[in-house]
């Protein structure tokens, strides 16, 4: 029981900071001449 | 265009207007982007940037020049043009805490001047959009 509580934290350890990363968004470019 | 930038990594989806010219790129989970990368390949495929935004999140640092720069990814990081909206965030340099800005990357050359497409991007920020400690 321990060890499947110990490989959840892990687990949760490694995917939140993933989630919380710094990151870019969103990008929107304007661009010319295009036909 | 439109091929050559959803080719990109990180790149989920493009939408393109014809109408007014804007290019929304909609990113992969992890954000994981080189706007600079997507600047080329817009100008190898015969278009030109007029100008991009980006909404981006991540820590203030130092940069070489003493000025201050967004990093986004380990690797990755934006030099902050000085601006009203910049004062505000010199003090967070160095500090765990994280900002969400809008902003502006990228504007091609008033005038004549041929644009760079390798020319190093710069962050002016328009907007703090949020202050997380």
């Amino acid at each position: 029981m321990k060890k499947r509580r110990l490989a959840l934290l892990l687990l949760l350890g490694l995917v939140l900071p993933a989630v919380s990363e710094a990151q870019i968004k969103h990008i929107e470019m304007r661009v010319e001449g295009m036909t | 265009m439109q091929q050559h930038l959803g080719r990109q990594d990180g790149v989920q989806k493009v939408e393109v207007s014809l109408l007014d010219g804007k290019v929304q790129v909609a990113l992969k989970e992890d954000g994981r982007v080189d706007p600079a990368r997507l600047i080329r390949a817009v100008y190898e495929s015969g278009v030109t940037v007029a100008e991009m935004d980006v909404i981006a999140r991540g820590h203030i640092v130092k940069d070489s020049s003493g000025g201050i720069a967004l990093q986004t990814q380990p690797n990755q990081s934006f030099s902050i043009v000085p601006n009203d909206s910049s004062t505000g965030l010199e003090s967070l340099a160095g500090a765990p805490a994280e900002v969400t800005v809008r902003g502006e990357l990228y504007k091609k050359p008033a005038g004549k001047k041929k644009p760079d497409p390798n020319a190093p991007l710069r962050l002016l920020i328009l907007e703090v959009v949020k202050k997380e400690p």
